[in-house]
């Protein structure tokens, strides 16, 4: 076996972060959902990979394939950051298109078509990952826990409130965590044992020994009518078979409390951001021990400043990214992000800026998401009537405007 | 395997085997040793051959060399099963050493070439028997 200290080295992650995020159109009309921007300075990659280097998990694979020019550059900048020399790399693998025309069928697919790289690699254990939730995780005592019971398989799961497991794959457990069963967005989820209140949700994180996924995939590959989807077809053929543990992210050992996001629409993409804003908020980004690694480098400092003529700037309960200015404007929970600009007599509110937006003088915006490098013109207002923003942008379910870059003022 | 089969050799409904090598005295020999056991054969030089062979007709089994100058088997390989998942598929090459390669492993069976022929003919048999033409 190996020593514990290089247990680790053992790991291959594979990032997937190909999906096209439909749901999250329109800010996933020119980028993959993995390069979402989030929380003011990140994307939504950076969590995932964050969460792989501070697991000490330095093999790392992000698999792309629509609208990936962004998340590329993103990560070429970003994440340049480990050594090669040390046997640690963040590869970043478009389709090879080894199959002709084919994109990924599936979660499942895509690592079929890309056994090559398991064979190139030959890691112990393989660990697949969404690049498109926002959560904290110590993959490091999974592996522990998996190794330590002898697992096949094990699945990253957080505990949720019974009534909202409706939304998940549910996994149903012994008293020791094996799974014993899997319910796909179940009308009625099975409760955890002891605890008739809680269902152990699927994290969509697994950690496999690599002959078993290996076998897996092939063995899915050869099914006729499979979805080829990890949720829905490996795992429940799987646990027929095989010792599949579900790993509770809601456990002693990791850092700070349970806290999972899929933002997978545009209404959980501006909660989780305004989830962000409260004084001590479940998923603290100030927290060192568990740091979030982001793009901004040199970037100036924040800037809040009286404007030329004579307003104060004011920031209530908002995080602002650096680079930002706001001269005379008044920004409340909001998050900002890098390079915005925001001029005399504005109010922005419960709003989500993206980097690079230009908002003029006396704009009033109220629950939006502002795309990137979008410019405000004086005046405009959104938020306020609803009915009138539905003409000119996209609105949610839950009242929040979209403003996309070449917004109609 | 037993012989009962001669008398089949080249029937219209005999299974056939689509042979991929690029050696062309292997090839050869095997047509030889394979249509005595009462399948047709189709014998073919390398991987592109191979998946025009698999779109003319369906064969009961491949039999896949690996070390090929145009385009190894085991990229084939996959390439074959993204066209038809459930063809079977033995692999048959010289180097013992590719078992342990996790895209070989998408095939049915692994044989290593040798003078004694019949590990590959009993590894044919066992394929065409789990995976019968009518799909039953």
């Amino acid at each position: 076996m190996p020593t514990v200290a290089s247990v680790s080295s053992h790991v291959l992650a594979i990032v997937l972060a190909g999906g096209k995020g439909e749901r999250l159109r329109p800010i996933t009309e020119r980028r993959a959902k993995p390069a979402v921007p989030f929380g003011g300075a990140y994307r939504i990659i950076d969590f995932t990979l964050s969460n792989c280097v501070n697991s000490n998990i330095r093999r790392i694979i992000v698999l792309t394939q629509y609208e990936s020019l962004t998340l590329e550059r993103h990560l070429y900048r970003t994440w340049n950051i480990l050594s090669p020399e040390l046997g640690e790399f963040i590869d970043i693998l478009p389709p090879q298109q080894r199959l002709p025309n084919r994109w990924y069928e599936g979660t499942a697919d895509a690592i079929f078509q890309n056994l090559y790289v398991l064979e190139q690699e030959k890691p112990r254990w393989v660990l697949i990952l969404g690049g498109d939730h926002i959560y904290r995780m110590n993959y490091r005592a999974l592996l522990d826990r998996h190794r330590a019971e002898g697992a096949a398989a094990s699945i990253g799961c957080i505990d949720v409130p019974l009534p909202e497991a409706s939304k998940f794959g549910v996994m149903q457990v012994d008293a020791g965590g094996c799974i014993t069963g899997f319910q796909e967005k179940p009308n009625e989820p099975t409760a955890m044992p002891g605890r008739p209140d809680r269902a152990l949700a699927s994290m969509g994180i697994y950690l496999f020994d690599t002959d078993v996924l290996v076998r897996a995939v092939i063995r899915d590959a050869k099914t006729p009518g499979s979805s080829h989807d990890f949720g829905a077809d490996i795992i429940p053929r799987l646990i027929g078979d095989r010792k599949v543990l579900a790993y509770n992210l809601n456990s002693a050992e990791q850092p700070g409390p349970a806290y999972w996001r899929d933002v997978g629409s545009l209404d959980s993409y501006w909660q989780s951001n305004m989830d962000l804003i409260a004084r001590y908020p479940e998923f603290d980004l100030y927290d060192e021990e568990w740091p979030i690694r982001s793009g901004l480098g040199s970037r100036p400092p924040a800037k809040v400043c009286v404007s030329t003529e004579g307003t104060m700037g004011v920031v209530e309960q908002s995080i602002v990214a650096p680079g930002s200015v706001i001269s005379g404007g008044h920004i409340r929970r909001s998050i900002i992000g890098p390079r915005v600009e925001v001029h005399n007599g504005s109010a922005v509110d419960e709003c989500v800026v993206m980097g690079g937006v230009k908002i003029g003088k006396y704009v009033h915006l109220r629950r939006a998401i502002i795309e990137e490098s979008t410019e405000i013109p004086n005046e405009a207002t959104v938020g306020f009537d609803l009915e009138a923003d539905r003409r000119r942008f996209k609105i949610t379910e839950q009242g929040v405007a979209v403003i996309p870059r070449r917004a109609p003022f | 395997m037993s012989d009962q089969r001669e008398d089949r050799a080249g029937a219209v409904d005999a299974p056939l085997i689509l042979f991929v090598d690029d050696d062309a005295n292997q090839r050869e020999q095997y047509r030889i040793r394979l249509e005595r056991q009462g399948y047709r054969v189709r014998s073919v030089d390398g991987a592109d051959a191979a998946m025009e062979a698999l779109r003319e007709e369906r064969p009961a089994v491949v039999v896949l060399d690996i070390a090929m100058p145009e385009r190894d088997g085991l990229s084939a390989l996959q390439e074959l099963l993204d066209a038809d998942p459930g063809l079977p598929v033995v692999i048959h090459t010289a180097y013992p050493s590719y078992a342990d390669n996790f895209l070989a492993w998408a095939a049915d069976a692994y044989v290593v070439k040798s003078q004694d022929m019949s590990p590959l003919l009993e590894a044919v048999a066992r394929a065409v028997q789990k995976h019968p033409p009518d799909g039953g």
